[in-house]
């Protein structure tokens, strides 16, 4: 086994090529602040900028085929560019973008020709910015009962309903929605997938206001819209793996989403919680001397430790071609419900200071303050921390023979 | 980056799965729960000729030499039993305490024997004050003319009945540290014996004026305590996998019985308060075996910085061993009345569990020594 990735002569070479280009590429003045809703729409535009600059060499979305604008590059160079990243802060893309790693995969899978050599190249080279459309206001974990319509008229679709828990800030080019074709259909047999570019006429975007938007990995999301679709107008070639065939496209979209895509990355919050607790002072000492305090701390690093593993297990798998089970739901539910924990032992550890974010008492750039909001929204993206157990009771054949396989990646 | 196993390791389990399934079915452990070594000689012979004790000794003193990953493999298809007998205690931590801390000649003297099952040498370090730090070793050891007279009890000590040599952890008089001592168990004046409960093969060891000479002292005296850390940081990963196997039978087993369980007209594993769980079990028993073989990984790497090695091995300790406590308390849960029924089996686990719940530090324990290693 080896848990690190190895790198070749090659490798190493291209590590100094990425360090050089990004030492001249990412701007200096690019904030990245806790909470991604308070990114300014100035910044906004330098992070879509430094997306092109890094779609154009191939390295937005290095694993993606060349074919369609992606790198072509092996797990380890996108390793190496991942490293190299973080260590600006920054992730592929570094921007919200559900296009390359949920849209753009699952059309890859399902789409026709045509399909992927229209779609595929903008996303992958960071032209466009994709918005998922999942949830609807009757249809959150029940994802099979979304009632958005979308009716046949001539070449187009017309589209009308509603959309919830959207994108996130400064917009995007196009939309990636599951809609429902046949309403009188049998269940997981009456859904579709399109591509709504987002200029359509009939679309109204209103952003809702939320404790904190939330999502399932990736950068941070900004906040988060309602999007209505009134008459929305779409042509029949954007609709993606066919007619009702929708639950088959959402099986590849929700496998990735639900964690089995994997990171490699460390969670920041860890060590800036261990530096804040050495700094903060309580009886004279430090609270990171207090016994209780330790028993907190190593409680919180044991639960990122556990979540950690399971996410490079996950991205091994995926990119190792292994079959996945309940793997990726998994992850997704342990960080689910770890996070809660954790933030329930930084609010024991560091008392009130956990919960402002105040300049001139914060010492985390915000970061513990957010982690107390951000912590109780991620328990729903993506299905909430119950629906993942279900969903892997089903994969490991709980109470009967395996039924339900992962979703294809590939 | 590669999580999966070797070939040859893949080989190793699948010969490892097979001698579980010809020698030590259900009915054999079950018989040998009520024995008080753990083991029957035929058993110990077959597993013997086949190196299972011999793994991590280095071929020069007769072993294989086998990486701690490679034994790893094995030992978690021992745990899968659970296969009792004192084989972690002799091949593993025996046998590393020996080889970190004795000298050349006691390497030669022991290390061979231990590689063939001829020798059993387990551990006598905890106390009646019980502990797994070095202020827990109290027993003193008398200097004499020509040796030393040792004088005390350890308690909790795993597979003392079946040892043939005892490492006895001591004070010795002028000498601050810990002094280890290769006592024969057939010394006069050394009685063992076992205790009684929901525990397996852990006993008393009594020490009455017991005559060692002076080259019984393994290394040198006083020293023993920093190389019998070395022996614990490769040989908990090893107890680790063990109980990995363990929790990855337990799982098994219950996820079967999920499945075959009608109640209410149903497989029981349709209803959700039963998935729960099982749920439950899988996210314990994944979170032991990636803690574990990562923190095997770290010490098998050959391009090891020490990054972080002795927080992955608390950490896996701590993981592993509430993971294995948990999910013999998931599986009782679902399996209710049949769960506690030995002749099922589930119940060898759970004694399992208990057992070595404390044994080379509990969660609690290893917590501590994570607050620590990660410098607060």
């Amino acid at each position: 086994m080896d848990f690190e990735p190895r790198y070749t002569e090659e490798q190493q070479t291209f590590r100094t090529e990425v360090r050089d280009w990004l030492k001249d590429n990412v701007p200096d003045d690019l904030a990245n602040p806790a909470d991604s809703a308070d990114t300014t729409y100035d910044d906004y535009l330098q992070y879509r900028a430094l997306g092109r600059d890094l779609g154009e060499k191939g390295w937005l979305w290095p694993t993606a085929p060349t074919e369609y604008g992606g790198g072509g590059l092996t797990i380890d160079h996108a390793i190496v560019l991942d490293e190299e990243l973080d260590e600006y802060s920054l992730s592929l893309p570094p921007y919200y973008d559900s296009g390359g790693r949920l849209g753009g995969a699952s059309i890859l899978v399902w789409g026709d020709d045509d399909q992927k050599e229209r779609f595929l190249p903008p996303i992958f080279k960071g032209e466009v910015r994709t918005w998922q459309l999942l949830t609807e206001p009757n249809a959150g974990s029940d994802l099979a009962g979304v009632q958005i319509s979308a009716v046949r008229d001539g070449d187009d679709y017309v589209i009308n309903g509603q959309k919830i828990f959207v994108g996130s800030s400064h917009g995007a080019e196009q939309y990636w929605t599951i809609t429902c074709t046949d309403p009188d259909g049998d269940r997981h047999q009456n859904l579709s997938w399109f591509i709504v570019p987002a200029e359509t006429p009939g679309l109204t975007v209103v952003p809702m206001d939320l404790l904190i938007a939330g999502g399932e990995g990736g950068a941070g999301t900004g906040h988060k819209n309602t999007i209505f679709f009134d008459n929305v107008r779409v042509p029949a070639s954007n609709l993606i793996g066919g007619e009702n065939n929708g639950w088959q496209v959402a099986t590849t979209h929700l496998e990735l989403e639900h964690g089995s895509g994997g990171t490699i990355r460390r969670n920041r919050l860890v060590d800036r919680l261990f530096d804040y607790a050495r700094e903060l002072k309580r009886d004279g000492q430090p609270i990171s001397k207090d016994p209780e305090v330790q028993e907190l701390l190593v409680d919180v690093f044991v639960e990122a430790e556990i979540s950690r593993l399971f996410g490079l297990r996950n991205y091994w798998m995926r990119h190792a071609h292994q079959k996945l089970a309940h793997e990726g739901p998994q992850s997704s539910y342990y960080r689910k419900t770890s996070g809660l924990r954790m933030g329930e032992a930084i609010l024991k550890i560091l008392g009130p200071y956990a919960l402002t974010d105040d300049p001139k008492w914060d010492k985390s750039d915000s970061h513990m303050e957010v982690f107390q909001r951000s912590s109780i929204v991620a328990l729903h993206p993506g299905g909430t921390a119950e629906i993942q157990k279900v969903i892997m009771s089903r994969r490991l054949g709980i109470g009967r023979q395996v039924r339900e396989q992962a979703g294809r990646l590939a | 980056m590669d999580l999966s196993l070797t070939e040859q390791q893949e080989l190793l389990k699948t010969t490892a799965r097979d001698f579980m399934e010809r020698e030590a079915s259900k009915d054999t452990l079950l018989e040998l729960e009520e024995t008080e070594s753990g083991y029957s000689d035929e058993l110990w012979q077959k597993a013997s000729d086949i190196g299972w004790l011999g793994m991590l000794v280095p071929e020069q003193y007769g072993g294989s030499g086998s990486s701690l990953t490679d034994a790893a493999v094995v030992y978690e298809q021992m745990g899968a039993g659970p296969l009792s007998g004192p084989f972690f205690s002799s091949g593993v931590l025996g046998a590393l305490t020996i080889l970190e801390a004795g000298t050349e000649e006691q390497r030669q003297r022991y290390l061979p024997s231990i590689a063939v099952g001829r020798e059993i040498a387990s551990l006598a370090l905890t106390e009646p004050d019980y502990g797994w730090g070095l202020d827990s070793v109290s027993m003193r050891a008398q200097p004499t003319d020509n040796g030393y007279v040792l004088s005390g009890t350890k308690l909790f000590v795993h597979d003392a009945a079946s040892a043939t040599t005892l490492i006895t952890a001591v004070r010795a008089r002028g000498h601050e540290g810990m002094t280890l001592m290769m006592v024969d168990a057939n010394t006069p004046g050394v009685s063992t014996r076992l205790l009684s409960g929901f525990m397996g093969w852990v006993g008393e060891v009594t020490y009455d004026s017991v005559e060692v000479s002076a080259d019984a002292v393994l290394g040198e005296p006083g020293a023993a305590w920093q190389p019998l850390q070395r022996a614990f940081q490769k040989a908990i990963p090893i107890l680790c996998a063990y109980q990995v196997g363990g929790s990855q039978a337990v799982f098994d087993m219950t996820l079967e019985y999920s499945r075959t369980r009608i109640q209410f007209g149903n497989p029981i594993g349709r209803f959700q308060r039963v998935q729960d769980h099982i749920v439950n079990i899988i996210n314990h028993l994944d979170a032991a075996r990636w803690t574990t073989y990562e923190a095997l990984w770290k010490l098998d790497s050959d391009r090891l910085t020490a990054n972080g090695l002795e927080t992955s091995i608390h950490l896996a300790k701590a993981v592993t061993t509430e993971g294995y406590y948990q999910a013999c308390n998931g599986a009782h849960e679902v399996h209710a009345g049949i769960g506690v029924m030995k002749d099922y089996g589930l119940t060898l686990h759970t004694q399992m569990s208990r057992t070595l719940y404390h044994y080379l530090g509990d969660p609690r324990f290893h917590r501590k020594r994570m607050a620590e290693t990660l410098d607060f």
